[in-house]
């Protein structure tokens, strides 16, 4: 391995060491969280519900469930490193290594996309065993799956950095990822909904997101996949450089 | 060849405070060179511009012979920093302390193992290698702070307080670290408000006040600088608090109760 390679690895390797320590709240807390919704949706709803668009209810809501699991839990999870180590100082042992802006940040990115990556997979394997859940469009959802994760990933950098104290990062969370996310359609069909709704639905990035992944899984979609597809790349690739910006200049990490 | 070359180093920060104002320094390979200051003369703020905590607003910094602020890849790889404040992470180990450093610079893991093991023999913390660092000791977290600055074999080593707080026989302990690393080679930079610290370890030594080295040279030369009988009143005659030296209170007249 080069020094280079050795770097990154190590830079990414501390980010998943630092949430596989606490992996009752990083990876258990999620886990039950997305059952839980599961089983009031799919079970309880579900029941009454029958089908959506001619789609199980409840294998109409798990593919949102997952989307939602590999989002929220990239996103925290670099939101709440960038933030806990700035709070310690500890972000200085890397700030002053030789690794590159582009190194520091990949690491941190990489670092949430796999706590979003072991979420979300684990949901998918209970998934399939518990209600076998298919997948139609397996080209789809792989580059699907990836660019949400790695989207919220460079989001959750974005405000980790930007954030001066715990509440910068709950309210991010709380107050915007959250409702945009409920209000994407997750639990529901945005085509189902009365106006205004539905028109408002439309601009939500996130219902793409959640039509992307649905489309994957169980191949329905209210929106063009290739669009889709192609809005979420360039969305993804323009954080990454907004980021990366962010990590030259030093903004907000050194002084 | 120069370890560390500052050449009218400025740094104004966004809220306009000027914290260096055209800083020159330069410290020769092997030297032991001493920077003091009152606190806010702009001590910590040359130490991270020259280790990239700072961005600096004018100026040069090169570590032997490499640029250090914008291709930093390689002046970073030759410089050690033992921060003033314990910046440990609270989620590892004492031992992961060590070895993630040293895979920051890029260190190949047997390499890595070798040295964790020999420097946490040499700051004895053998015994507290699993432990986490949020629940060491002051004395404890000082000493894996400069295991870590050493842990990738730094040419240049940046100490800045490394001894305030510490207790005597630490800070004994410690000097003699340092002393002996220095002798086989390192270079090394030392900030301390301790006096005799200073003086009994550096080779020269610079007075930093309000962001302008004002006076520079070993610890006689600085004495006689300021026409004082040592380096303490030297510093105290900087910072204009000559009523405070030591000989101004042995020459007063005792006071009876």
């Amino acid at each position: 391995m080069s020094t280079a390679q050795i770097r990154l690895a190590t830079l990414w390797r501390r980010e998943v060491n630092r949430f596989m320590k606490i992996k009752k709240q990083t990876i258990g807390a999620p886990l039950l969280e997305t059952f839980l919704y599961i089983t009031i949706f799919g079970a309880a709803l579900g029941s009454r519900i029958k089908h959506l668009h001619g789609i199980d209810y409840v294998l109409f809501v798990i593919p949102g469930l997952i989307m939602m699991a590999f989002a929220i839990n990239s996103f925290t999870n670099n939101s709440s490193s960038i933030l806990q180590q700035k709070f310690q100082g500890a972000i200085q042992d890397q700030l002053s290594s030789p690794a590159s802006p582009a190194e520091l940040l990949l690491a941190f990115s990489l670092g949430g996309f796999m706590r979003g990556l072991i979420v979300a997979t684990l949901t998918f394997i209970v998934s399939v065993v518990l209600v076998g859940l298919p997948v139609e469009h397996v080209l789809v959802l792989i580059p699907s799956l990836f660019l949400v994760g790695f989207f919220f990933s460079q989001l959750g950098v974005l405000i980790g950095v930007r954030a001066e104290q715990f509440d910068d990062v709950a309210f991010a969370q709380t107050f915007i990822l959250t409702p945009l996310i409920f209000l994407g359609g997750v639990f529901y069909s945005a085509s189902l909904l009365p106006q205004p709704w539905e028109t408002l639905t439309r601009f939500d990035p996130i219902f793409y997101m959640i039509n992307l992944v649905r489309y994957g899984f169980v191949g329905f979609t209210e929106v063009s996949i290739p669009l889709s597809l192609l809005a979420l790349t360039g969305a993804t690739a323009a954080l990454f450089l907004v980021n990366l910006r962010l990590f030259s200049r030093g903004y907000r990490l050194r002084a | 060849m120069k370890a560390l070359d500052i050449k009218d180093l400025e740094k104004r920060y966004p809220t306009g405070v000027e914290a260096l104002r055209g800083v020159s320094i330069e410290i020769e390979e092997g030297e032991f060179f001493g920077l003091l200051g009152p606190n806010g003369a702009g001590k910590s703020t040359l130490i991270h511009c020259t280790t990239g905590l700072a961005q600096p607003t004018g100026g040069s910094i090169e570590v032997f012979e490499n640029d250090a602020i914008d291709h930093y890849a390689k002046a970073r790889q030759s410089v050690g920093l033992a921060p003033q404040e314990p910046n440990l992470d609270w989620f590892l180990t004492v031992e992961e302390t060590l070895d993630y450093h040293a895979g920051y610079f890029g260190m190949p893991r047997r390499e890595r193992r070798e040295r964790t093991a020999e420097l946490l023999e040499t700051f004895s913390l053998t015994e507290k290698k699993d432990e986490r660092t949020r629940t060491l000791s002051g004395g404890m977290k000082r000493r894996l702070i400069l295991a870590r600055a050493m842990m990738h074999r730094p040419r240049l080593l940046i100490l800045d307080e490394p001894t305030a707080g510490v207790d005597v026989e630490l800070r004994l302990e410690l000097w003699h670290y340092v002393q002996k690393i220095n002798q086989e080679g390192t270079t090394i930079l030392l900030t301390t408000h301790y006096l005799e610290e200073a003086e009994q370890l550096c080779d020269r030594i610079a007075f930093i006040a309000e962001g302008q080295i004002v006076a520079e040279g070993s610890s006689d030369e600085l004495a006689e600088r300021f026409d004082v009988p040592n380096l303490e009143d030297a510093y105290l005659a900087l910072v204009g608090r000559k009523e405070l030296s030591r000989s101004h209170f042995e020459s007063a007249p005792e006071v009876e109760a």
